[in-house]
């Protein structure tokens, strides 16, 4: 069929300029790796409680980690705009290639290349100690990959709206840190005064995280796992839907 | 349609909303075009006159507020996809995609267009070959000059054998060789038998290249038809005079006026164009005319109708003011 033929096409287009440029997905991974090395250790020095129980800190931060990265894919649309502005997307709107393949090859491509990176930092995790069930990856993956088809669509929607990379910047610099820190990336929210945990259930975000948590602890039946879950699906199908919608209005 | 049309359009308008105000202004001021199978259609007018929103219009990337229009035998309103089947874009950006070489380009486009494999290897050497890419086809498109990068965004407009190409200021920033070797390639694909539709603001290309003209300014269509015809439409030669004083200049207009060899008389805030029939004749009692009338002048000289008169006479400015 041509609608999948052409997205695999441009999937393996995407993919291959991605690869062709290794330095910067090494430079994308290098915040959570660093904070694999240098935070995560001062974690096991705060002492012995209920939410950061001795033995287990990676399993509590490496979710968060993975969070992280599938919430970069808010940069996505900085590779997107010069492709823009240069009118092969323009060319590629002119072919009977359909826009919702056009979409989905950039969007499948931005979440293949996430979970190269998120394997990669479990590697890393597993060499620091990281005990986790097999299950448990596997289901984190999809999650992360969901977040980030999520991330990757909200970003072309604001870089086909804005079609500069400082209008992008701006709203990702708004966007990034209030979702990271009402999720408990960095530490569980379980550890927050009332009024911070109440708003973190605002943060569709947070349900990922403790989702993830939840899979890594082999806790795979947690009605939080079910949640993030159906959260992060319908972001994601919500996401997709605006984008194709933005992408078939655009006229460059 | 009339069969030997492959473009028609009907009052085709576009009015664009400017949020806070509620403002709407008027792009496209419904324009009718009527392009003939196997020319080069030239639609000219100076920068923001609204060349591009009708090129979006026509090539199904951007829907018409109003108005109607037929393209290689399909309604735009109803087909687009049809229509994206049969034509061909190069917008001003290009479209070559700067992160691989010329052979990955032609490949994956004469892909998109539904060829196996196979044939688009095939096309894309042919296409190669054609617009003498191969010295630098293995090169990183991000490496090539401006020429060389025209020629790859031209090759991916028409790797599916397109009925109509649609070209953007085609040779905007080109160097003069690349712009005569561009030409020729433009002419070689309309000997091939497509057609070629394409906006320009350069005088000389307009005049050398197309066959059939619309002057467009300010989003309506100020006059239409061969080159040749356009400039008959001025009635003979100009004799242009310069006059800087504005009183001058309006003296000399009046009594010049008055003369029964002086065919038509129009001018800017400069200049005199006088229309005459027999220029070189003339030339001398006209000067001798102003100056026993005591118009003071600077300049006079005498030209051969060109496109740019023809502008000047429908709008009260030269498209050359604008470059």
């Amino acid at each position: 069929m041509k609608f999948i033929q052409d997205t695999q096409i441009l999937f393996m287009r995407n993919l291959k300029k991605t690869l062709s440029a290794p330095l910067w997905m090494a430079l994308g991974m290098l915040q959570p790796v660093l904070y694999l090395l240098l935070y995560m250790p001062l974690l096991n020095n705060l002492g012995n409680s209920a939410a950061l129980p001795i033995g287990k800190i990676a399993q509590i931060f490496v979710p968060g980690m993975l969070v992280i990265m599938g919430v970069s894919m808010l940069f996505a649309g900085f590779g997107f705009i010069p492709e823009i502005r240069e009118g092969y997307i323009t060319r590629l709107l002119v072919t009977p290639v359909s826009r919702f393949a056009i979409l989905l090859g950039l969007v499948l491509e931005r979440a293949f290349a996430l979970v190269l990176q998120a394997v990669v930092l479990l590697f890393i995790s597993l060499l620091l100690g990281l005990n986790v069930p097999v299950m448990g990856v596997v289901l984190s993956l999809i999650l992360v990959m969901l977040i980030g088809v999520t991330m990757a669509s909200f970003s072309y929607v604001i870089s086909i709206a804005t079609k500069s990379e400082d209008g992008l910047a701006s709203m990702v610099n708004t966007l990034y840190l209030p979702i990271m820190l009402l999720s408990g990336i960095m530490l569980p929210i379980s550890l927050a005064p009332q009024w911070l945990k109440t708003a973190a259930h605002f943060n569709p975000f947070y349900y990922a995280v403790e989702a993830c948590r939840s899979l890594f602890a082999g806790d795979f039946g947690a009605s939080i796992v079910w949640q993030g879950f159906l959260i992060m699906g319908a972001f994601a199908v919500f996401s997709v839907w605006l984008a194709a919608r933005s992408l078939r209005k655009m006229a460059a | 349609m009339a069969s030997d049309l492959i473009l028609q359009t009907n009052n085709l308008r576009k009015t664009y909303l400017v949020k806070k105000g509620k403002e709407s202004v008027e792009a496209v001021k419904g324009i009718n075009l009527q392009v003939q199978k196997g020319q080069i259609f030239g639609f000219l007018g100076p920068n923001g006159a609204g060349k591009t929103t009708t090129l979006q219009m026509l090539t199904t990337l951007l829907a018409p507020t109003s108005g109607e229009a037929t393209v290689v035998g399909f309604d735009l309103l109803k087909h687009p996809e049809k229509i994206r089947e049969h034509i061909g874009y190069v917008s001003q950006a290009g479209g070559s995609d700067s992160s691989t070489n010329a052979i990955e380009n032609l490949i994956m486009q004469a892909r998109l267009y539904g060829a196996s494999k196979e044939y688009a290897e095939k096309r894309a050497k042919e296409l190669i070959e054609q617009f003498e890419i191969s010295e630098f086809a293995e090169r990183k498109v991000i490496s090539y000059s401006g020429g060389q990068k025209r020629r790859v965004d031209l090759a991916l407009g028409v790797v599916h054998k397109p009925q109509l190409i649609f070209l953007d200021e085609p040779t905007t920033g080109l160097d003069p060789q690349s712009r005569a070797h561009f030409w020729n390639e433009i002419r070689k694909i309309r000997d091939d038998g497509v057609t070629i539709f394409l906006t320009t603001h350069y005088l000389d290309e307009a005049d050398n290249l197309c066959d059939r003209l619309s002057i467009v300014d300010h989003g309506t269509i100020v006059a239409e038809g061969t080159t040749e015809g356009l400039k008959r439409q001025i009635g003979g030669e100009t004799i242009v005079i310069g006059i800087a004083d504005k009183k001058q200049l309006e003296k000399g207009k009046e009594l010049l006026n008055k003369q029964t060899y002086v065919n038509k008389i129009y001018g800017n805030e400069k200049q005199l164009h006088v229309v005459v029939k027999d220029g070189e004749k003339l030339l001398a009692d006209v000067l001798r005319f102003l100056d026993s009338n005591n118009v003071s002048f600077q300049t006079i000289a005498l030209s051969k109708p060109s496109l740019d008169d023809v502008f000047l006479q429908k709008t009260g400015r030269s498209l050359r003011e604008g470059e």
